[in-house]
Formats: C-alpha cells, structure tokens, sequence
C-alpha cells in the first residue's frame, strides 16, 4: 500500500514537471519576435531578485531565466519570446557551448540607471531613454544639479547622450538662436549655472565633466552616444583651457588650446584638434563625418560589429552580442570616431572597414569603464530638430538599438576572474 | 556577367551609319550645333566632318539606348573630337559617364568646349554638375565664378549655381549667391522662384510665400512647385502664408496655390474663401472648377458644391449644376440637392436631365424621405430611361419608402417595377424579421457593404427562423435613427442568445459611432464578463480598453488589454491591444510627444 503512495506521489511530481520546465531560454537570434523588450524582461527578473545568465555568442546573445508563472506571464504580454527548458535541454546547449566560441555569464543584480538629461524640452529624441522606456526599464532622469551634488555615485550605470560639455550648447547658437526651444535652453542652463556658483556655462559643464570622470575613476559604467561622448572628452581634457567661443562665455577661445589640452586625464581621445571657429558647427576633429559642416559631411556606410572571444574577452563580447553584425550607419552630433584620435588600449567594438574611423568604442578608466556609440539614432539615419522621436514599436528586432541595450545588462554581469 | 543584350553585329552598324545619314539630312537642324563662328572657307571640309560627327552621335545614341555605355562614350567622344562644341554630343557623353562611374573624365572635353563657347551655359551647367556629382564644392564655386565672368550681365549663373545648392540643403550659400546677383545684375527680379525655394528650405515661410507670389504672378504653371514648397508650412506660420499670398490686388496663380495648400493643409472651406474673390473670368472659372474637383476628391463635399454653383453664376453650363447636385447629396446637404437637381432639370431637355441629373434627384428624395415624390419623378423621366436605369431608380426610390418605414411600399414598388433583385428582396425580408427569407436570398456579393456582412454573420450564426427584433434593429439603422438601431440591437440580442454578442458588439459599435460612449462600454462589457468565448468578446475587450484609456482609466485598461493578450494569445487582436499597452504605458510616444525627455 505504501509503495502505491509513492509511486503516485513520484507521479504527481513528474507531471507538475512536465507542465513547468526549470528554464526559459530566450533566444536572441531571428527566432526572437521582439529583442528589445527581451533586455527589459531580462532587467525585470533581475530587479524582482531573480538571477539569469547571458549565454554569450549562443543564438545571438540568448538569456537564461528561471521558468516562473510571472516570467512566463511578462513575456507573454510583450510578445517576447521564450522556450521552456528542462535541465537536460540545457545541459545540451551547455555541452555545444562549451566546445565553441560561447561562454555564460552569470547575470546577478539589476543596475540602478541614471540618465543624463535636461529638465526642458528639446526639439530631438535620445536612443537611450527610447529604448528604455520601450523594454520597461526603470531609469532616473538627473541634470547638473544632481551631478553637482554627488548623486552619481547611486547609480550603477549612467548615460549621456546630447549634452554638449564644453558649455556652447551645441553652437546651436548659429543657426537656431530665435528659436523659442533654444532660447528656453540657454535660460535654464544659465539659470542652474547661477544657482550652482558658476559664472556661466562652459564653467558648470566643465565641473559636471569633471564630477563624471571622477565617477568612472572610482568604478562607475558611463554609456555615453552623440555629441556626449566628443564634448565630454574636450571637457575633461580642457578643464583649464578655455576652449568656450565667445558667444558661450563672453570671451574667444583660447587660440592655443590644442597644446593646452592635458589628454591624459581623457578616456579615449588624445592629441585631437579644436574647431576654432565659432560659426563651423563641429567641435574637433574627433569625429570623422562631420555631418553639421556641408563642406566635410562624409556620406554614412555601415558598420561591422567585431567579434570577440566569449571566454577570454566576456566584456567585450557582451557589447557587442546581437542577431546582426553589420548594422547601417546613422548621423548623430558626432556620428564616429577618428581611428587616429584613439589613445592606444581603447577597444574598438564597431568599425566602418575601410574607413578612418569607428563607430563603438570601449576601455577601462581607473576602477571603472566606459563606452562611446557614435550618432544619435540607430533607427533614423538622418535625425534631423524637430523631427518626432522614433517610435520603437515599430523596430521591435533593431540590431542598432541592441547596442544600447547591451550596455544596460553590462553592469549586471557578475564579474569574474580574467581568464588572460 | 555577360550581357543578356545582343551584340550590334556589323550589319547593324552599317545600317546604324545608313540611317545616321539619312537623319542628318532629313533633320539637320537635329545635327550637334557648331557653336562657333564658321568661315567660308572651311564650310566643305566642316560639312564632311559635321556628317562624320552626326554620325558618331547617332552611334552614340543607339549605343546608349542599348545600356552599352562604354561604346556610348567612345562614339560621344569620336562626335566630340569632329565637333569639340557640340552640346548634344556633350551632353550625352555626361550622361553615359555617369552611369560609367567616370564623370571627372567630361572636365577637360568641357575646358575645351568652352574655350571655343564661352557663354554657352549648356557647358556651364554641365560642369557645374559634374563638380557638384564628384563633391567638389570649391571647383564648383570657381567655375561658377567663371561663369559670371564670362557672361557678366546673364541671370543664368546666378540661377543654375544657386538651384543647385538649394538642392544639396546648402541655404547659407544660396542666399549668398543671390546676393551676389541681386548687386552685380542691379536687381533680384528674375529670382523670384530661387528665393522662395531658397526661403522655404530654411523655414521662413512667410519670405518664401511672398516670393512665390511674385513667382506665380507670372507664371502659373510654377503651381505644383509652390505647393511642393509650402506645403510642410508648420501650422504656426500658415496665417503668414496665406496673408502674403493674398496680398492685394488677387492674382490667380497665387491664389490657385493658396486653394491647394488649404486642402492638403485639411482646411478646404479656407481654399474656397480664397479662390472665390476672383473676379470671374473663363480662366477663373476653370480653376474653380478644378478647384470643385480636388475638393470633391478630398471629400469636401460641400466645398465642391459651393465651387461648382459659383462656376455655374459665372458661366451657366447644365453638368455643373448636375454635378454640385451630386456633391450636395455627398456632403449630406440633400435639400440643396433637390434644389440643384430641379434648376438643372428646369433649363435641360428631358432626356439630358435624365442622364444627368435624376440620379441625384431620387437619391436626395429618398435620403429626405419622400419617395411619393420620387415615385412622381421617376414616372415624369421614365420614356426617357432605359429598362436596367429604370430598374436602378426604382430601387433608389424603393429606399426611400425603407427609409420611411414602409417596406410595403418598397416591395410593391419594385414589384410594378418589375425588377428581380435577390439583394434588395433579401433586406426587405430581413426588414420584416423573415430570417428564413433572407437566409436564402442574402449572398456575399463584391461590393458588400458592412451591413450585408453583420447579416450574414447573423443568419450564419442563428438558425432561427424569424426574428421581428433583428429585422426591426436593421430596418431602424437603415433609416438612419443610430441611437435608436443601437438601442434596437441590444434589445435583439436578449431575444437571439447563439448570436447574442454579434448583436452586442453591433450595438456597441453604433454606440461609439455617435460618442455615445458610456451606452457603448456597458455592451462590451456585457461581452467581456457574460459571453467570455465569443468570437466578438478579444475585440469588445480591445475597445473596452481604448475607451477607458480615452476616458483616463488608464489603469483599468491596462488589466483589460493584459487579460486579452494572455486569454486569447492566438487573437488577430493580440498586436492591436500590444500596441494600445505601449500607448497606455507610455513606452512609446505618442503623436502628442515632441521630444523623448521625461517630464519631471
């Protein structure tokens, strides 16, 4: 009699196992029906106290979950794709990873985010606020005020995407000074320049910079894309120059501000030449395609994601996971990166073959590190003021905007001892 | 990859040389033009050498007719060599170099060329292209140079240098060019079209309207390239627009502009206001005319009829009145129609007023519910119809009595009509509630309405055999009561539970049609909480959350649209109430957001 009692229990059991696999694999690769939102049911298990894995180089990046009734239900509801897994479905797919160029991360603790953003309403979209929003990741938006008073160092990761850090305010100046967006921006950074201490602009935005390098040095992730990643650079390497036109600041440019430059407190750059000129819309030579100055503006191409080694390079290949690794060009304040303004140990993620510059870049920076994406929109090439933002529905499966994403989870990922 | 195309073998290039004379000949003003002075002297030796590059050319040509672009160029440049002046010939080697990808070698055939013809602005203009093609602005800015040089009182350079960097977005250095022409030729007249291309690329809308009326003062078939221009006007600065458009004394060219712009701007009563102050004249009448048609092709219905009667007052012509009748009726006026129909009617002969009018005249009686009237009319024309038009009238006059409620009176009518239409004897059965009736005679047809398919779907789903409430549901929305229909609807669905949330839904969408919203939501809940598994209950719970996302319940939505993508996972619904969380979530923006900065 006892053993019937068993044998049903043993049976019971079995089938609660059949209706509930162990794992939920969600693959990255063409069978996926919406990658974007795929990083924010991820980014949710893990903010719920759930652990995953990121299956590097495995169907475009896949993730492993823990199969529960509210992953299933999320996943559902936004039309991500998941497979069940059984424990020896996956020991299969460990087995094929082990002997490839694959390897799993283990994915422990959601990143708090802060984003970089003004307070008012300018007339263009940022990527990365888009994509946030559209796979459910929760951010706080923060300014000067918070840089200023030390907030950064509550955040895992922080993003920055059009803020011009040289304090010219994109030299927007030129051509939009009427416009009423414009004016409401100068008024506002002017107006927190004051209450801050600052004489004007250019000096708030220089300590801003400042205060953002400090955060890297002592282990922060900065993701920075566009005009950020340029004028933070001239910013950090120009704290001592004045390297503001006069409209900004009321006196010219210092006229030997390239040999003033200290590029050795810089993440990227060095030895990079400023736009004197107040009325040629760039900002240095950093960026190879120019695309606010007709007579330099280069035409876009695409760009080739490199592959990395999974076991031996993980960082890097997690920046770089997606179901495509040619992926179209796309205009931003500052579109790429002149390969020969690099410093040497800066790691390329993203190049146009052929070309003198690159698209994605990575490195280390005292405890911390940091990653550039040149441009402004994966999913509209030639963003122009004033167009309306992009609506991500529409590009539920964008390689470009992945790249983003994969700098979210980045932090996320446990880190473990370097195999070099 | 060998070419699919066949070779030219010799007998064709003799053929091709055979007909290059002969062409030569017949069209000799056709010939590639020596631009340069002649002498007496030389005219034999020159007519042997102009037959000789006539015939290069025209090799060229069918070379270049066949994509063989390499034979093309070579054949271009033997012309060119004959006669280094001669622009055809030139310009064909431009074109076949660029499909070649070869376009800088055209620079130095045109240095020569232009040695000989200086102020020949074919050349000017091809070089300027070719620089421009190869991106070298600086060589294009100096040959530009060049030009106004060499031909110092000519607007030509001006005008060409400064389309082609409005083209490339490059305003600053447009506006500087026409500067420049304005101070060396005395005067910007002449630039009219530049500038306000020039305008309009940089935002100032209202500089660019006031160019393009100067523009369009004289030449009017600059029309389509106004509106190009200004039709991304931002609504702030469309007042400017249309001031500087109008301004005194009207002028039709920027006036017609002005009409146009207001229907792509969706304000076409604005467009007739405009147009309308012209004093009338054959011209004026034609473009209020045309006017009508554009507006009756955006559904400006009565726009079109107003357009239409003033083109009538200006220049009396039966089909405009027949035609405005017709817009009248669209645009629901049908009293007006019926008005239209009879001036027509009064000033044609029967048999045209039969043609062209009557239609329109019984279509309005019946949507005014008064069929004896039309029953009158039809028999007044009927010697005048044939039997298929008699046919279609009486059915016109058939839904008038329908619309009055009198199904008897329309069956009789089209009895004496002596018609057989299955459709129509179908609806009035249905309209009496005889579902047998209708269930035999209804059929999917191509031209179906929605109606005819709520009725199918009922009769498929229901085996009842009458239904008094269904047919009285129908019969109401047929003579236009919505609300009452709606109310009619709900009312059937108690009496027909197998098709119960068919008659919901129907009801519902009635509802909503009239915003009669709340009356709405209660039927698609009904469907949502009671009939769970009817086909109607993924879309009732989709527009249950629409309307509380609309009336601000964002949360409530939320759960329904959840609840929908999770109970009905295979629903063509599913994406829609995808699209409706992202909306409600604010995870994408909506067509309300500027920007994507967050609001703090």
């Amino acid at each position: 009699m006892r053993s019937i009692y068993t044998i049903a229990a043993f049976l019971l059991l079995a089938l609660s196992q059949a209706a509930r696999a162990q794992h939920l694999l969600v693959p990255m690769d063409d069978d996926q029906s919406n990658h974007l939102k795929a990083y924010g049911l991820t980014y949710n298990a893990l903010l719920a106290g759930g652990k995953g894995e990121w299956l590097l180089n495995y169907r475009g990046g896949s993730f492993l979950l823990p199969d529960t009734p509210a992953l299933r239900r999320e996943a559902g509801l936004d039309g991500v794709t998941v497979e069940p897994l059984d424990d020896a479905a996956l020991s299969d797919i460990r087995g094929e990873m082990s002997g490839a160029n694959m390897d799993a991360v283990p994915l422990e603790k959601a990143p708090k985010i802060a984003v970089y953003t003004a307070p008012y309403t300018a007339p263009w979209d940022d990527a990365v606020i888009l994509a946030l929003r559209y796979a459910g990741i929760p951010y706080t938006p923060i300014w000067d005020e918070e840089v200023e008073h030390g907030d950064l160092k509550k955040y895992d990761w922080v993003h920055l995407f059009h803020e011009d850090f040289t304090g010219q305010l994109g030299k927007f100046y030129l051509a939009y000074r009427g416009a009423p967006w414009f004016e409401e921006m100068q008024k506002t950074n002017m107006d927190m320049a004051r209450k801050l201490g600052f004489p004007n602009i250019p000096a708030l935005k220089k300590d801003v910079a400042e205060k953002i390098r400090e955060y890297v040095a002592n282990g922060g992730f900065l993701f920075a894309m566009c005009g950020a990643t340029e004028t933070l650079e001239l910013a950090i390497a120009g704290y001592k120059v004045d390297i503001a036109s006069e409209f900004a600041d009321g006196t010219p440019m210092d006229p030997n501000a390239d040999s003033k430059m200290d590029w050795s407190r810089s993440f990227a750059f060095r030895d990079v030449h400023l736009e004197q000129s107040p009325f040629v819309n760039a900002m240095s030579d950093i960026d190879g395609h120019q695309a606010n100055v007709p007579g330099r503006r280069q035409p876009l191409g695409t760009f080739t994601l490199f592959a990395f080694s999974a076991k031996f390079d993980p960082v890097a290949s997690m920046l770089v996971q997606d179901h495509r690794s040619v992926i179209p060009d796309f205009y931003g304040v500052t579109t790429s990166f002149m390969r020969n303004r690099l410093k040497p140990g800066v790691t390329v993620l993203a190049e146009e073959p052929g070309a003198p510059w690159v698209k994605y870049i990575h490195g280390d920076y005292g405890k911390g590190s940091w990653t550039f994406l040149g441009g402004h929109d994966p999913e509209d090439p030639q963003h122009a003021i004033g167009n309306p933002p992009t609506d991500l529905s529409l590009h539920p499966n964008s390689a470009g905007y992945r790249l983003i994403l994969n700098n979210v989870l980045f932090p996320a990922a446990k880190k473990k001892p370097l195999k070099t | 990859m060998p070419s699919s195309r066949p070779k030219i073998p010799e007998l064709t290039t003799v053929a091709a040389c055979a007909l290059a004379c002969a062409l030569s000949c017949v069209f000799g003003t056709l010939a590639p033009t020596m631009v340069h002075a002649q002498t007496p002297a030389r005219e034999s030796a020159q007519a042997r050498a102009q037959s000789a590059d006539t015939n290069a050319y025209i090799r060229g040509q069918m070379f270049e007719d066949d994509n063989q672009y390499d034979a093309a160029a070579q054949a271009y440049h033997e012309a060119l060599v004959q006669s280094p002046a001669s622009v055809p010939a030139m310009l064909g080697l431009e074109r076949v170099l660029a499909e070649l990808g070869r376009s800088s070698e055209i620079l130095p055939l045109l240095d020569s060329a232009l040695v000989l013809a200086p102020r020949e602005s074919a050349f000017r203009t091809a070089q300027l292209r070719t620089f421009r093609s190869l991106g070298e602005a600086d060589s294009a800015r100096a040959a530009f140079e060049r030009w106004v040089r060499a031909a110092p009182h000519d607007p030509a350079p001006y005008r060409t240098y400064s389309r082609m960097l409005i083209a490339d977005g490059r305003t600053a250095a447009a506006d500087t060019v026409l500067h420049a022409a304005q101070s060396d030729l005395g005067s910007a007249r002449g630039f009219a079209y530049e500038l306000a291309q020039l305008r309009a690329a940089d935002g100032q809308w209202e500089a660019s309207a006031r160019a393009w009326r100067a523009a369009l003062t004289d030449n009017n078939f600059l029309g389509q390239a106004a509106l190009f221009s200004l039709a991304p006007t931002p609504a702030a600065s469309r007042d400017a627009v249309r001031s500087a458009l109008k301004m005194p004394p009207p002028s039709i060219g920027p006036l017609q502009a002005l009409a146009q712009l207001e229907l792509l701007w969706g304000s076409p009563r604005n467009g007739w206001d405009a147009l309308r102050v012209l004093r009338p004249d054959s011209a004026v009448v034609a473009a209020w005319t045309e006017f009508a048609q554009r507006a009756a092709d955006a559904r400006a219905w009565l726009v079109a009829r107003d357009a239409l009667v003033a083109a009538n007052e200006a220049s009396p012509r039966p089909e405009l009145v027949a035609r405005a009748a017709t817009a009248a009726l669209e645009g629901g006026d049908a009293a007006g129609a019926v008005q239209l129909a009879r001036s027509a009617e009064a000033k044609l002969d029967s048999a045209s007023a039969a043609r062209t009018v009557l239609e329109a005249h019984l279509r309005a009686l019946a949507a005014l519910g008064q069929p004896n009237e039309g029953e009158r009319f039809l028999s007044l024309y009927s010697q005048y119809l044939s039997p298929d038009a008699r046919d279609r009238y009486a059915r016109l006059v058939a839904w008038g009595w329908v619309r009055n409620g009198r199904v008897d009176r329309a069956k009789r009518l089209l009895q004496d009509a002596g018609g057989d239409d299955d459709q129509i004897d179908g609806w009035l059965a249905l309209y009496q509630g005889d579902l047998a009736h209708a269930r035999e005679l209804l059929s999917p047809s191509t031209n179906a309405q929605p109606e005819l398919l709520t009725v199918l779907a009922l009769l498929e789903r229901t085996k009842a055999e009458r239904s008094p409430e269904a047919g009285r549901a129908f019969l109401t929305l047929a003579r236009g009561d919505t609300l009452a229909a709606a109310a009619d609807f709900g009312a059937a669905a108690g009496t027909l539970p197998e098709a119960g949330s068919l008659l919901l839904a129907t009801s519902a969408r009635l509802y909503a049609a009239r915003d009669s919203l709340g009356s709405a939501m209660a039927a698609w809940k009904t469907i949502v909480d009671s009939i769970p598994h009817a086909p109607e209950a993924p879309e009732a719970e989709l527009e249950l959350a629409r309307a509380l996302r609309r009336t601000g319940k964002t949360q409530a939505s939320i759960q329904h649209l959840e609840h929908l993508i999770l109970t009905y996972p295979e629903s063509a619904m599913v994406p829609q109430a995808r699209r409706e969380m992202e909306l409600a979530r604010r995870a994408v923006p909506t067509s309300a957001d500027s920007s994507s900065q967050p609001k703090r």
